[in-house]
């Protein structure tokens, strides 16, 4: 089996390696040429988009196992094998991935300073990233998740906007590793105790309550500052603000994925048990979070600070839905999260648009921005209607199916999640929209604008398309997840309970 | 009489030996010649010497490594000395490569810096194989002697005279604390071959109260004081800093290379092999904690270059002494080789680029600005050997990090783990400080890029690729390393004991 699969052209390594070709390619580039460099980062990362399509077309929806698995020995004498495969968790992972990096090239096509070291970093964190959603080996997962920090912190850092970049940086990089070294020392005791960390094998393992309930925590203390839950949230409006707009594209679109998709993949499959436990936790932290960070987002007036704070209550949302621990709540905190890597990378996209142009960030100094750039605005009324996730749009049935599977568990819980997301999400996202496009037109910085031109808009048509394809037709992405989290729901037997709670009130 | 696999044995020593004596004949008499008076003979010194240590190496490799007994069981060749005397090699190596560019230069005109580090490294060589305690403190004394001069080697330099006199009186302090061990040792056993204190060891049981049945405790723990004293780990690093500060930075290089890998070496062998009970661990426990703790917090405060580099291999020797928490099992041993290997690729890295930036000015720390923007390879070499440091996954120091915690944790010493994991967290944060001035800070002053050499630019790039692609295929080092731990147990007979889970 896993010679074949070697010997096929487009496998999962070839997936990773290509970016590593485009980094090689753009490398040899000389001083004098670095014009080329770009196409080349382009041409490289549509290719790896269409390799991941053609993984998406391949994909045996009607299974639960990995699928093009792949397995090449690492350690010689303890069993650890890079082993990496797809499931349908981590299918449309990939593919968001691998969507949304073109775009970074895009974006910044003609700003950009020190263009070959941006091509080569975007390049390598996107071979990191596409690794980290492949890897089926615990210690590897580790491995890539926290290297993805590497390449981030060099793209925050230097071309970041504003001084306080650097503090971002820091913030940012310090954050995440604080939290996953005990993800280190959970691995490291799993290691120890099973001697493989191979995550097909560990999720047929049970382990004591105890131990479910520390390894659960480590878990957690490093995919709560990925998500991010409320106490260690903060590094995301800084990074997000200062980062470049690849670096919140990446930022918003994956690495906040990564926090999640390591929830699923880690503590509910791995400790059921701890799980169960721990649910109300989770409530009540998303609740806050939901809540607090909606409220927050109501009163920021940096753009790029409003979105961050939108993209936090989204993932609680998403993490809310995911421990509902039916199948319902599942598919749509996925789906969620699916919509969210397109919706708020388009914003940011918008934002970038507008900061490209006018220098400034500040709500204060926008206004009639329809009079001088109609295009944009109309590009932003539907990324902000996607936001507050309108019918018809992919947010919407996200959102939809996470209140389903939240409401079959606890009726208080999902009304309090629905108004903090539905009301205030609301709000915000229509006070920043008529604060910036409506009113009076301020011409001290729109006055001299001028609207999109076709590259630009062009970068938000494949958005626009992925939004309305996946609010009018979800399913899809809902079969190939289907069977993935069915297995999952019912590995953890986390459907028992159910009864008990859903019933006459 | 030596017979012919003894003198096989022996030959990368002989061969270092003669080079010696051949260099420093050739060098009195070309140095002094009226027709070229004042040329620095060093470069072409240094070609040589590395020619030899080359060839030294070529004569270790292609040795078949049977375990050979020499010279009345004083020496002890096998394969766990042979891969150490190759790492110790590729080390010197390294350090003299950084080397023979600066030949030219105004900073070093003694060609006997080359060969006294040869004639050191033929005695780390010896200190490697020792199988005596006698023999050991020879080897030792004869690689310090020589650390004694050559970090007192620039003259003109007040700082350079202070190391040289601070290393020299608390060198001669801890030979003198562990040749007092070694005497206890041998005046309540009777035997100074470790072979025979090994069995030894087995037999009788420790802490006796009568001195005359066992090994006195209090000798063994002097051993190791002067064992920590030598690597600098934290109550007896005292010296360390102001030392390796004042010294030539490319004697400061070979400082903090070469010894430890000869030291660890040995230490593994005495500890291991013929003190296998466990006494000294608490005190390796102790002086690991305080390492990483001390190397972590003192490095955050420094402002120049060599004292934040001092510091943060005093962490790392913290880090290396995690493999002593295991004891006497296999992981704890093994995890020691590859942290002391791919410490050796990022020291010799790091001063690699310092000796590069040397002439330029490179005190301070914030001189470092500007590479990023002029010397872009610079920069990133850097960066990612600041990264490896740290312990950042995909390089060669999450690695070594990553098999140190899960030996200590396989052992049962969560705590050395935990804090382990803790520190390197912290000091995450002064390594991403040089990324920080390498990157994002603009200098007040503009100075000119550094002019890589090209043996230089050699070494850092076969170092920084072992750094960066190391994970992608780990199974040699952890073979090797695993080749070595079993040939250190073979003979001993123990230690198998504890490695099962």
């Amino acid at each position: 089996m896993i010679s074949s699969a070697l010997c096929s052209p487009f496998n999962l390594t070839g997936l990773i390696l290509c970016p590593i070709a485009g980094v090689i390619l753009a490398g040899l580039i000389p001083e004098d040429r670095v014009r080329f460099v770009y196409r080349i980062g382009l041409c490289t990362s549509l290719f790896t988009f269409l390799c991941s399509l053609l993984f998406w077309i391949r994909f045996h929806a009607s299974t639960a196992d990995f699928q093009a698995v792949e397995a090449i020995r690492w350690l010689p004498d303890s069993d650890a094998y890079i082993v990496i495969g797809i499931d349908g968790l981590s299918l449309f992972f990939v593919v968001l991935t691998t969507f949304l990096i073109p775009t970074c090239f895009l974006v910044g096509w003609s700003s950009i300073p020190q263009r070959k070291e941006y091509t080569i970093v975007l390049l390598v964190s996107e071979s990191i990233l596409i690794a980290v959603f492949c890897m089926l080996d615990l210690l590897l997962f580790y491995v890539f998740f926290e290297s993805v920090l590497i390449p981030l912190f060099l793209l925050i850092g230097i071309w970041g906007s504003r001084e306080r970049k650097i503090k971002a940086a820091y913030q940012f990089f310090l954050y995440t590793l604080l939290g996953s070294v005990f993800m280190l020392l959970a691995i490291l005791i799993i290691f120890s105790h099973t001697g493989t960390t191979d995550v097909p094998i560990l999720l047929t393992i049970e382990y004591g309550e105890r131990r479910q309930l520390l390894l659960w925590m480590s878990f957690f203390a490093s995919f709560s500052g990925k998500v991010p839950m409320v106490p260690v949230h903060i590094w995301l409006p800084e990074a997000h603000v200062e980062a470049p707009t690849a670096g919140s594209v990446i930022l918003a679109g994956i690495l906040l994925k990564l926090g999640t998709y390591g929830l699923l993949r880690f503590n509910i499959s791995m400790c059921p048990v701890a799980t169960l436990y721990f649910t109300p936790l989770i409530y009540g932290l998303t609740l806050i979070a939901i809540v607090y960070t909606s409220l927050t987002t109501l009163r920021q007036i940096d753009l790029k600070r409003n979105i961050a704070y939108s993209s936090v209550a989204h993932m609680n949302l998403a993490t809310l839905g995911m421990f509902s621990l039916n199948i319902e709540g599942i598919e749509g905190s996925l789906y969620l999260m699916l919509s969210h890597g397109l919706v708020s990378s388009a914003l940011f996209l918008c934002v970038a648009g507008l900061y490209d142009r006018c220098k400034t960030r500040l709500l204060t100094y926008y206004g009639g921005l329809v009079r001088t750039m109609p295009i944009l605005s109309a590009f932003f009324l539907f990324f902000t209607l996607a936001n507050m996730s309108l019918p018809g749009t992919s947010s919407f049935i996200g959102e939809f199916l996470v209140f389903v599977g939240v409401f079959a568990r606890n009726h208080s819980i999902a009304g309090m999640g629905g108004v903090g997301i539905m009301i205030i999400g609301a709000a915000y996202s229509l006070w920043l929209y008529t604060r910036v496009a409506c009113g009076q037109l301020k011409p001290q910085t729109l006055g001299r604008c001028t609207d999109v031109q076709r590259r630009e808009a062009f970068i938000y048509l494949p958005f626009i398309a992925g939004v309305i394809w996946m609010g009018v037709y979800p399913d899809v992405y809902l079969e190939c997840l289907h069977a993935s989290l069915t297995t999952v729901v019912q590995q953890g037997a986390f459907e028992l309970p159910r009864s008990e709670d859903v019933g006459p009130c | 009489m030596l017979d012919r696999a003894e003198l096989l044995g022996l030959f990368p020593e002989i061969l270092l030996w003669d080079t010696t004596l051949i260099l420093l004949v050739l060098g009195m008499m070309v140095a002094r010649t009226p027709a070229r008076p004042a040329a620095p003979f060093v470069r072409t010194v240094a070609w040589l010497g590395l020619h030899c240590v080359l060839l030294a190496i070529v004569l270790v490799g292609v040795g078949i490594p049977i375990t050979i007994n020499s010279i009345h069981d004083i020496l002890l060749t096998d394969s766990f000395t042979h891969c150490c005397d190759i790492f110790l090699l590729v080390g010197t190596a390294g350090t003299i490569m950084l080397i023979v560019d600066h030949g030219g230069r105004d900073t070093l005109r003694a060609f006997e810096t080359i060969v006294l580090i040869l004639l050191s490294t033929s005695g780390m060589l010896v200190l490697i194989s020792a199988s005596d305690l006698l023999i050991m403190f020879i080897a030792m004394e004869l690689q310090t002697l020589c650390f004694y001069v050559l970090a007192a080697s620039k003259r003109d330099s007040e700082c350079s005279t202070e190391a040289g006199l601070k290393y020299f009186l608390l060198g001669a302090f801890s030979s003198g604390l562990f040749l007092f061990g070694c005497s206890m040792v041998y005046g309540s056993t009777g035997v100074t071959n470790f072979e025979e204190l090994g069995i030894l060891a087995l037999t009788r049981s420790w802490g006796v109260p009568d001195p005359s049945t066992g090994i006195p405790i209090i000798g063994i723990l002097c051993i190791v004081v002067g064992f920590l004293f030598k690597i600098t780990a934290v109550p007896f690093h005292m010296w360390a800093p102001d030392v390796y500060e004042g010294s030539l930075t490319l004697v400061t290089a070979f400082f903090s290379i070469a010894p430890k890998i000869a030291i660890f070496a040995n230490m593994v062998r005495v500890l291991n092999h013929c003190f296998h009970d466990h006494d000294w661990q608490s005190l390796l426990f102790f002086a690991s904690i305080g390492s990483m703790i001390l190397g972590t917090v003192a490095a955050m405060a420094q402002q120049k270059v060599k004292r934040f580099v001092v510091y943060s291999s005093i962490g790392h020797v913290g880090y290396l002494c995690i493999g002593f928490a295991g004891g006497t099992t296999m992981e704890g041993i093994q995890s020691l080789l590859i942290g002391l290997l791919i410490y050796l690729f990022m020291t010799v890295n790091v001063f690699g680029l310092f000796c590069a930036v040397r002439p330029v000015r490179s005190q301070y720390l914030g001189d470092l600005g500007v590479f990023g923007k002029l010397h872009p390879l610079f920069a990133i070499t850097f960066s990612l050997t600041m990264f490896s440091y740290a312990g950042i996954p995909p390089l060669a120091g999450f690695c070594s990090k990553f098999y140190l915690f899960f030996g200590a944790i396989r052992c049962g010493a969560d705590v050395l783990a935990g804090l382990g994991v803790v520190t390197s967290v912290i000091s995450c944060f002064y390594y991403l400080r040089l990324v920080k001035l390498m990157y994002f800070d603009l200098p007040g002053e503009y100075m000119i890029p550094p002019r890589l050499d090209r043996d230089n630019s050699i070494v850092l790039a076969i170092t920084v690729a072992c750094i960066t692609l190391m994970f992608l295929y780990t199974s040699p080092l952890f073979l090797v390393t695993h080749y070595m731990a079993m040939g250190l147990f073979a003979e001993s007979g123990v230690g198998f004991s504890g490695s099962v889970a």
